[in-house]
């Protein structure tokens, strides 16, 4: 009797999901089309509202939004159409989100109910060095990428779009590490750091996998090789659209090729580096499958001095140097099984990441020129 | 139009519902052994035709699939498997809500290895399963070493000494290594969990927990700490430089399975590895103690424990019944599976040669006990296993490393931090 209560306590609860999606997705903008249907066949359409006094802010809502005047009408019709949109996206982003910051404030391990513990998950992270640590490495590995990807991408786009013979395989060969997943790649390159590069000795004996800078470098020059190719064909549709006309002009000022390109070039794909720039932020930020393949996190190093003052440690602890903010995310939530301290590092991590990006965005707008 | 909503509403309920269809009579396995998927698929699918059961028998283990990951995925998703694995007290803690009471279950009196805690039993022993120095009998042969001496850390530094300089004679064998370890990221088990195990249970009673209750309590055996690190540094300085910095698993047991290590740090899981491998191997005992080591490390790694919430709990009581005890069953586990079954009712001996050396010390009673899984879950992975990777480093020269001071002080450091 009791599981038959609980089966059917379970198909309950999957039958108010789908209806509930289906009453927002389908079945509002269903009715919402009778009821103009009505209207059109009763004519009603402009029929007006009486106009009784209700001060400024009341009639204000009754013209505009809930009477019967033409305008209120045409607004509550703007807010039907666009019901299915915004009803898909508060049910698939938006709860989610606002789940996700409730859970942030719980001590959910993913099997128990989740207590209401406060802030309290937000003061462990606080005192997390290895977070703290990630979050650096997460820092300097992103500025080194961004800076190496774009200028690694817009040096083919620039070479690309020159007149050479078979550009379009270089194009198409510079972009086809794209096509490779991530985690392939890294167990790729992995082979090759470890056992093939390490034969030529040098600065490749041992591996530069085995220590934690070089193994940061290594990971960029992956992502890069990965990476640049896709970004390399945002310059190029950028580059394309210069007008010629303004090329040969400076040609017939005598402009050489360094000039043309300070004045010309890249005041007009500005916008291009606006985008390309925000692709790689994001992303290099959020890198999680290559580093899990290529370096599993580590290799372990200690804690530098300047970070363990900071959280007054005396013994530097051991810490992973390439384990990104991402992968200590993951680690916490799915290993330690802290999902609640994984989810309060995730928010802070998106606060973090909401911030950079809208500053480089805005940095990167105000350098846009419009023809 | 009212009409109209009635039946758009009867519509969607209709097709709501019809995804709910009565399921038919099912049992699903989650396991987490890779090896023995294919096995265990077909004993499940056998089994099942006789009892009129579907059996689902889903896998995730390796370095591909996180198992601990995926089962809380399941179990998240509502896809709750009938039987699942747990790894020891941490598995249990993690699911404690979810396991069913298997006290008094006909196997429990064929094994002494079944999951209890206070009294109650909880798990089915999986395999019984061991690790100690694998060593390749014919490499210890040519350069004059006997295997039963090996109890000391001075016997292992002779052994060792001898066999590089056995090495030293043909330049064919310039690459060969000593030992075979793995201490880089991705191999942390070995170090944080298999080696670190010899700390808690070397040289003590099968069920002995003074060090590990010491451990969990925040508290270091200075002198057993000391002794177990010569034996580390003894292992590393030992240990091929690139399988020990850089080596995965498989560069790990491929330098062994090729013939190309004398010694290897693994258990009788690698049995898998050595189909073309023509020499003999045994498990001599890990050095932990300075002398009178004697013993191996065998225990049961995972059991098989059922879903509380499961609809199909007698099905999933006879299956586990019937691995036990149907010679069915036993075939399944010692000649399909190659595992070393847990249970005395089987009286086959496993083909593989170190799942049989294990069965050999198991059966001699020499066996010291498991209890790195008691540790809290990830510690010795993601706390110790770093740890031992620069100590690693430290040991082979390089100036970011470790030195063996610093290396028992972080050790101490991190076991003081859980008091």
């Amino acid at each position: 009797m009791e599981k038959a209560l609980k089966r059917l306590r379970k198909i309950g609860k999957k039958v108010l999901y789908a209806l509930l999606t289906a009453v927002i997705i389908i079945i509002l903008p269903f009715i919402l089309i009778i009821r103009i249907i009505e209207k059109l066949i009763n004519r009603d359409i402009l029929k007006f509202d009486s106009k009784k006094e209700r001060g400024p802010i009341g009639s204000f809502i009754i013209n505009n939004w809930l009477g019967e005047t033409y305008k209120a009408q045409n607004n509550r019709v703007f807010v039907y159409f666009l019901m299915p949109a915004l009803g898909t996206f508060l049910l698939f982003v938006g709860l989610p989100f606002i789940q996700g910051i409730y859970f942030s404030m719980t001590d959910w391990t993913g099997l128990n109910d989740p207590q209401f513990i406060g802030l309290e998950n937000y003061v462990t992270i606080f005192k997390d060095y290895a977070f703290g640590y990630s979050f650096f490495r997460t820092a300097l590995y992103s500025i080194m990428n961004i800076v190496v990807i774009n200028i690694v991408a817009f040096s083919l786009a620039l070479l690309v779009t020159q007149k050479l013979k078979l550009k379009n395989i270089y194009r198409a060969g510079f972009f086809l590490p794209n096509l490779i997943g991530g985690l392939v790649l890294g167990y790729i390159w992995q082979f090759i750091y470890n056992r093939a590069l390490v034969q030529f000795g040098g600065m490749f004996d041992p591996s530069i996998l085995v220590s934690g800078d070089t193994a940061l470098i290594g990971l960029i020059i992956v992502v890069t090789w990965q990476y640049a190719g896709y970004i390399m064909m945002i310059y190029i549709a950028a580059i394309q659209n210069i007008p010629q006309d303004l090329v040969e002009a400076s040609k017939i000022d005598g402009a050489n090729a360094w000039q043309r390109l300070r004045t010309i070039t890249l005041p007009l794909v500005a916008q291009a580096f606006t985008v390309a720039m925000f692709l790689t932020l994001v992303t290099s930020f959020k890198q999680f499958d290559t580093v899990t393949s290529l370096t599993q996190g580590g290799p372990a190093t200690q804690l530098p001095l300047w970070i363990g003052s900071i959280y007054q440690k005396t013994l530097m602890p051991i810490v992973q140097s390439t384990d990104l903010v991402a992968i200590n995310i993951y680690d916490e939530a799915f290993v330690n099984r802290n999902m609640g301290i994984g989810q309060a590092k995730a928010i802070l991590f998106f606060i973090v990441l909401l911030f950079v990006a809208l500053i480089q965005v805005y940095y990167n707008k105000r350098k846009e020129v419009e023809l | 139009m009212k009409k109209l909503l009635l039946l758009v509403v009867a519509t969607v309920l209709v097709f709501t519902l019809a995804g709910c269809k009565p399921e038919e009579k099912t049992l699903v396995i989650f396991q987490n052994k890779v090896e023995i998927d294919d096995v265990l698929r077909d004993y499940a699918e056998a089994w099942g035709l006789e009892n009129d059961v579907i059996v689902d028998v889903k896998t995730c283990g390796g370095d591909t699939c996180a198992y601990g990951t995926q089962i809380l995925a399941e179990f998240q998703a509502d896809e709750q498997p009938d039987i699942f694995v747990i790894e020891g007290m941490g598995g249990f803690l993690d699911y404690e809500d979810k396991i069913l009471d298997l006290t008094g279950e006909t196997w429990t009196s064929n094994t002494d290895l079944e999951f209890i805690v206070e009294g109650v039993t909880y798990g089915f022993p999986v395999a019984v399963e061991g690790w100690g120095m694998a060593y390749n009998v014919d490499i210890l042969d040519d350069a004059g070493v006997d295997p039963d001496d090996l109890t000391s850390q001075a016997a292992y530094l002779a052994a060792f000494e001898d066999i590089q300089d056995y090495y030293d004679t043909d330049t064919a064998m310039a690459e060969y290594a000593v030992v075979s370890m793995a201490a880089a990221s991705g191999m942390t088990w070995v170090t944080g969990l298999h080696s670190f195990n010899g700390y808690l249970s070397a040289g003590l009673g099968y069920s002995d927990s003074t060090v590990i209750d010491k451990l969990n309590n925040g508290q270091v055996d200075t002198d057993r700490l000391a002794t177990y690190v010569d034996w580390v540094e003894l292992l590393f300085t030992w240990g091929d430089d690139d399988i020990l910095l850089t080596g995965t698993y498989d560069d790990q047991v491929g330098k062994f399975a090729d013939g190309e290590a004398a010694f290897l740090h693994q258990g009788n899981w690698t049995d898998s590895s050595y189909a073309d491998s023509d020499f003999e191997m045994g498990y001599a005992p890990h050095a932990v103690m300075l002398t009178g080591n004697d013993s191996i490390f065998i225990g049961a790694p995972s059991f098989y424990v059922i879903n509380k919430d499961s609809d199909s709990i007698d099905d999933a009581k006879l299956f586990l019944d019937d691995l036990a005890a149907t010679s069915e069953g036993h075939d399944y586990m010692v000649n399909k599976a190659h595992m070393v079954p847990a249970f005395n009712s089987v009286t086959l001996t496993p083909s593989t040669p170190l799942s049989a050396a294990v069965m050999e010390w198991n059966q001699s009673g020499k066996a010291y006990a498991w209890w790195q899984n008691d540790m809290p879950s990830g510690f010795g992975m993601d706390t110790l296993g770093p740890i031992y990777e620069l100590y690693a480093k430290g040991v082979k020269g390089d100036a970011a490393g470790l030195t063996k001071t610093e290396f028992i002080a972080q050790l101490t450091a991190e076991i003081e931090d859980l008091g």
